[in-house]
């Protein structure tokens, strides 16, 4: 197959992938169209469209998106970072594990977004407190995922190391992190969905500005065209945020078979 | 006792000196006032307003709404995903159909949602209800969907060779090979939707756990604040305990 004939059949297979929403919006612009509910209950597709254009143009999407995304990232790089460390720590070291496991089980239950109250007591209303929830969202099942993948690690691949002369200290970079990588891009893919998550809920219940908070201004203001239109906005990022880690989880992964036979498994 | 009891024995003991350390910890600094009261009241406070709270019976209310609709949405996310997997899983038109949008509202965060679901259905049960199965179906339908297209072609065959229908090919081979899966899903989707509950009551009021919590914040009664946050983390414990024990008892032949 040439450079165009795969261009062509790729293009196709998109558009044929596209196709369920370009029809769900045509009956929604229908619905809207023939006034068979009210303006106000659902605004037409064309008006969300220019509400959303009317966004960028005066800058509040950018801006307040810009702080929500500002949030989320914090929030995800520090509990990352935070829980592969906890995570590794918990397989190096029973004692630790012993003491740990019980707070990880108590505060992987909580539902993390109780907490936003008490944080908007402890921080204030604003950065801190979106952080700090997203922070702690975003911990846990960096924490679970990286203990899992560590612990996982075949004896034989150890075994393997330790027998051409792998010292101790080398083991944990090349056998065990390697080992857990798959698990832990799984935990991170949970905890991005987490952080927008619990970014907006904090911007809903305390915070001044963000997509959240825009979000529901509007609602609250009868705005409906461009609360639909921040909605969908947000709706989008999430989306393509997905995608990327997707993409880059299976580049990285390459030489891992899960990164080989997931396609094969969706289309059979 | 073998090692594996001395094991676990050991384990238990640990955990319970981690938690009793933590408690321990909460009430000196609270004691000794590293931060205001009204920032972290002592334990033996948070226990005693627990106490109260339990006793003058708003708590069992608050409890009983929001598990009421946590349960509603979930019940009906569980139905509709399964019926929409399973579906997708057999025919094509349908999963052409449900794919992108399922693609598409997976990873969004559904919170985002609630302002919609206010306006389309009041601010009273109905809008979290709803709310909570948007936000637990996409997983339903993925999990389900994946399960129904690896039950083994040749139940199905035999099934079909044996003269049985497609509905009760769907009801008596197709369902059964999928309920170990469909329950692990629900295992994952059971926190989303107290989660949802949760927060959908602090963003919009209306009663429940949530809409307590954030007025006891906003009049700044700690104690409370932290009673309710204590007793979330203990449904949401219960909760999986609860299920944990039905996957062993129920579904144990899925292992094999």
């Amino acid at each position: 197959m040439t450079k165009a004939d795969e261009f062509m059949s790729s293009a196709r297979r998109g558009l044929v992938r596209v196709a369920p929403l370009i029809l769900f919006g045509l009956i929604w612009h229908i619905i809207c169209a023939t006034g068979l509910v009210n303006k106000d209950f659902l605004p037409a597709p064309g008006a969300v469209a220019a509400a959303l254009a009317d966004l960028f143009k005066g800058g509040e999407i950018t801006k307040n998106l810009t702080i929500t995304l500002f949030r989320a990232a914090v929030g995800l790089v520090l509990g990352a970072a935070c829980g592969i460390w906890i995570g590794v720590m918990m397989a190096r070291s029973r004692h630790f594990r012993e003491y740990v496991t019980p707070i990880v089980g108590g505060t992987y239950s909580l539902p993390k977004s109780a907490l936003i109250p008490l944080f908007a007591l402890w921080f204030g209303i604003g950065n801190v407190t979106a952080i700090a929830a997203v922070f702690l969202a975003c911990l846990l099942p960096m924490i679970v995922n990286t203990y899992h993948g560590v612990v996982t690690t075949p004896k034989v691949l150890v075994w393997s190391a330790e027998a051409l002369g792998t010292g101790e200290r080398e083991l944990w970079p090349r056998i065990f992190i390697r080992n857990a990588l798959p698990d832990i891009f799984t935990g991170l893919r949970i905890a991005l969905g987490f952080s927008f998550v619990l970014a907006i809920s904090a911007e809903m219940i305390a915070s001044t500005n963000g997509i959240g908070k825009l979000i529901f201004m509007y609602g609250e203001n009868g705005n409906y065209d461009y609360m639909f239109a921040g909605i969908a906005c947000m709706v989008i990022v999430a989306f393509l945020a997905d995608r990327v880690l997707v993409i880059l989880t299976k580049r990285l992964l390459v030489w891992h078979e899960s990164a080989v036979t997931e396609p094969e498994t969706r289309r059979r | 006792m073998n090692s594996a009891e001395v094991r676990t024995d050991a384990f238990a003991w640990r955990s319970a000196v981690s938690i009793l350390l933590f408690i321990a910890l909460w009430e000196i600094a609270a004691r000794i006032h590293v931060a205001p009261a009204i920032l972290l009241p002592p334990f033996s406070i948070v226990a005693a307003q627990l106490w109260h709270s339990t006793l003058d019976g708003t708590l069992a209310a608050d409890l009983s709404i929001s598990l009421a609709r946590a349960f509603c949405g979930l019940a009906l996310a569980t139905g509709g995903g399964v019926v929409l997997g399973l579906l997708m899983a057999r025919n094509r038109t349908i999963e052409w159909l449900v794919d992108p949008l399922v693609a598409l509202g997976f990873p969004s965060p559904k919170i985002a949602f609630i302002p919609i679901f206010i306006l389309w259905f009041g601010i009273e049960s109905l809008s979290k209800v709803l709310l909570v199965t948007f936000a637990c179906v996409f997983p339903v339908i993925i999990g389900t969907y994946s399960a129904a297209r690896a039950v083994s072609r040749q139940f199905i065959w035999s099934a079909l060779s044996l003269g049985s229908n497609r509905f009760s090919l769907f009801l008596h081979v197709i369902l059964p090979a999928c309920y170990p899966r469909i329950f692990t899903t629900f295992r994952i989707v059971v926190p989303v939707g107290l989660i949802t509950t949760f927060t959908a009551e602090m963003v919009a009021g209306g009663g429940g756990m949530g809409a307590t919590l954030i007025y006891s914040q906003r009049f700044f009664e700690s104690p409370t604040v932290f009673a309710y946050i204590v007793v979330m983390l203990a449904v949401g414990l219960v909760v999986d305990a609860v299920m944990r024990r039905f996957q062993n008892r129920f579904l144990r032949w899925a292992e094999g």
